[in-house]
């Protein structure tokens, strides 16, 4: 492998890895505080994508408005589905893992009718390669890396310099005591529910004018962001930053030197082993 | 006024009471059904779609001159089909649906990894199977009631011969298709072919049918400096990203499928300017004969948009029809050595079944192949070959 290959496959790997980070924080920062998993990020993600086909491209919005509206659409929604689903059983994590289950079931399926059965696909929104240090790169891909390291920054100061932050924080470390201090926990689990799901929006989003879309298109970056907070600690914000990139460097670089299979198997192998070793994650407590 | 209504309920009433003895209806009892698994959506519906819209449309026809005569009597066809998605399971459970509750004889399934995934119960069941579908040892005598339906790699690898003559400046292949039975089979068959020929066969790589980030599989085979690549099996969905993320990666070269794609799928993923100069089989746009055009026509009338990939994959409604036609039976054994002597017409001219030499068996249809490249957007026909065997 030469150099300028690896570069560019490192270019790449961030690019992906980066979306990564934005599918797996949601899923973790909801974990840490509900200790729920939510099997609905793939299907928020894939509804991210379809707001930019129909606002941007077929409704002409500039593309970065309608990148926020998806984002308030599906934080909006995401609140909901706490009201309407995590508060009601009274936050069980298995009536919740089923409840949320059947909803990602329901979006797919309801997909195919509403948005049609053949792939979409939204029209490149920067179009055109720059040459890095003799490599080639697609600037729209080089474009997701400064976005969603905007929207990492701006998720690390809300948890760590707001006092609704702080009331997650709390809620994190022992939601009775949070609670004994004044904290809302309903409406801090509400926010936390808007803040995933409109990070797996922004995901699907960012991908939309990269890929197509399907009603399917949010499996595999749901298993990637399962990995990816496995391997950086459940719950664990650093983690999924880091297993988030490592996830898209694998993924890159590896299956550029060996291939795609060997890459997918070695993501793998190298998080079983990661396990043995720290059984939990990279920066996740005992 | 009360009695009047008294008398109409009563009539009513009695129709109803009678109707169960009544003798039942021709269209009721004359019905031949014909199955149809194939994928309706997900990235190899624009291949699903005309499969199942073309066989509808040739049977209502049929279906509107009075229906398909076996001696004095006339039968109605009926199409049930079924989307799989592409997913091996879905598509087992849907021809087994097809066998076990809907009680049909005949089917035509695409994709070469779910019709290898049913070969045992078609073959038990002793259904007749007119496939579109890729896959080693499909057409075999081990699968006598099977006879694909579209050119094979085996069949369309002529179209190298012609690049050889008219384009000798290509020299290094790489090849990407699926990681299935119909990607490693066509990549077998492909890269044998054009290795005889004198290619130089530079990089073979495969993919999940998931896949959307082509990029890594892509920076490998880039490295190697091919001429063409060569995405044979790959749906349009895949094509269309893989042609976009290979320009933006700086590849000049060309693209070519000699199995099927609906290339105006591609160029919307792609980007029209990107997919220029791709060498396709099956799908042509232009310049199309008086009798595609009127397929066209109908065709675009029965479904309101017109889909090219209709042309070759109403293949398996025309064989059955020709073959029942000439069988005077509704026997699935009498059927298929019916398929095995009948010519008929398809849309490209006359079709038969051979390729005993090749395959062991005449269970592959051979008629003359139409090959395009994709010129400001839109597939112009180039040639049209004849199989290598017949």
């Amino acid at each position: 492998m030469t150099a300028a290959l690896l570069l560019q496959s490192a270019i790449i790997g961030i690019s992906i890895g980066s979306i990564y980070i934005l599918m797996a924080l949601g899923l973790t920062l909801m974990f840490g505080m509900m200790h729920i998993i939510n099997f609905a990020h793939g299907a928020v993600y894939m509804l991210g994508a379809f707001v930019i086909y129909y606002v941007f491209f077929q409704g002409g919005a500039p593309y970065f408005a309608a990148l926020v509206l998806a984002m308030v659409l599906l934080g909006a929604f995401g609140y909901l589905v706490e009201r309407s689903v995590y508060r009601p059983i009274k936050g069980g994590i298995e009536p919740t893992l089923v409840a949320l289950l059947a909803l990602t079931t329901f979006l797919q399926a309801a997909g195919y009718p509403v948005f049609g059965q053949l792939d979409k696909h939204v029209p490149p929104v920067f179009a055109g390669t720059r040459n890095i240090l003799g490599v080639m790169i697609s600037v729209e891909r080089l474009m997701i890396i400064p976005v969603a390291a905007v929207l990492v920054v701006g998720l690390y100061l809300f948890i760590n310099r707001t006092r609704l932050g702080a009331a997650m924080r709390a809620i994190e470390q022992d939601k009775e005591a949070a609670a004994l201090q004044g904290v809302n926990v309903h409406v801090v689990n509400g926010l936390a529910f808007a803040i995933g799901f409109a990070l797996a929006a922004a995901a699907g989003a960012l991908m939309a004018p990269i890929f197509k879309l399907d009603p399917m298109m949010g499996e595999q970056p749901l298993l990637k962001a399962f990995i990816i907070i496995i391997l950086g600690g459940l719950g664990s914000i650093p983690g999924a930053i880091l297993g988030g990139l490592m996830l898209g460097l694998i993924d890159s670089i590896v299956a550029t030197a060996l291939g795609a299979e060997p890459a997918f198997l070695l993501s793998f192998v190298f998080i079983i082993g990661l396990l043995l070793f720290r059984p939990s994650g990279l920066f996740g407590h005992a | 006024m009360r009695s009047k209504r008294s008398v109409m309920w009563l009539a009513f009433l009695t129709v109803a009471a009678l109707s169960p003895f009544a003798p039942p209806t021709v269209c009721a009892q004359d019905v031949i059904r014909f199955g149809v698994s194939t994928p309706l959506s997900g990235p190899a519906a624009p291949w699903g779609i005309p499969h199942k819209n073309a066989t509808e449309l040739i049977f209502d026809e049929l279906n509107a001159q009075g229906g398909l005569a076996i001696g004095s009597k006339k039968y109605r066809l009926e199409v049930v089909a079924y989307d799989h998605k592409y997913v091996i399971a879905e598509g087992v459970a849907t021809v087994n649906r097809l066998i076990a509750k809907d009680g049909v004889k005949y089917i035509s399934v695409l994709g070469g990894s779910v019709v290898k995934a049913i070969e045992e119960p078609v073959n038990e069941s002793r259904v007749l199977n007119l496939p579109l579908a890729y896959a080693d040892g499909l057409v075999s005598p081990k699968n006598p009631l099977t006879f694909h339906a579209f050119p094979s790699p085996p069949e369309t690898t002529a179209f190298w011969k012609w690049i050889k003559e008219k384009h000798p400046q290509i020299k290094r292949v790489a090849t990407l298709s699926p990681n299935d039975d119909t990607g490693w089979w066509s990549i077998k068959v492909e890269a044998a072919y054009v290795q005889k020929l004198g290619y130089e066969v530079v990089a073979k790589e495969f993919f999940e049918r998931t896949m959307t980030d082509f990029n890594p599989v892509l920076l490998r085979i880039l490295a190697q400096k091919p001429d063409i690549i060569s995405v044979l099996a790959s749906p349009a969905g895949s094509v269309g990203l893989v042609i976009k993320q290979a320009r933006e990666l700086g590849f000049k070269g060309r693209f070519i499928h000699i199995g099927q794609i609906d290339t105006s799928v591609v160029a919307n993923i792609a980007g029209k300017a990107n997919v220029e100069g791709t060498w396709v089989h099956g799908y042509v746009q232009n310049p199309l004969p008086e009798k595609i055009k009127s397929w066209q026509a109908r065709y675009t009338k029965k479904y309101g948009e017109w889909n090219a990939t209709s042309i070759d994959f109403a293949n398996p409604a025309f064989a059955f029809v020709a073959a029942v036609k000439k069988a005077q039976s509704l026997d699935q054994k009498k059927i298929a050595e019916a398929l095995q002597t009948v010519e008929f017409e398809n849309l490209w001219g006359m079709a038969h079944f051979g390729g005993k030499e090749y395959y062991g068996i005449g269970n592959q249809i051979l008629y003359p192949m139409p090959f395009s490249e994709v010129r400001d957007g839109v597939a112009n026909l180039v040639v049209q070959l004849a199989p290598p065997h017949n």
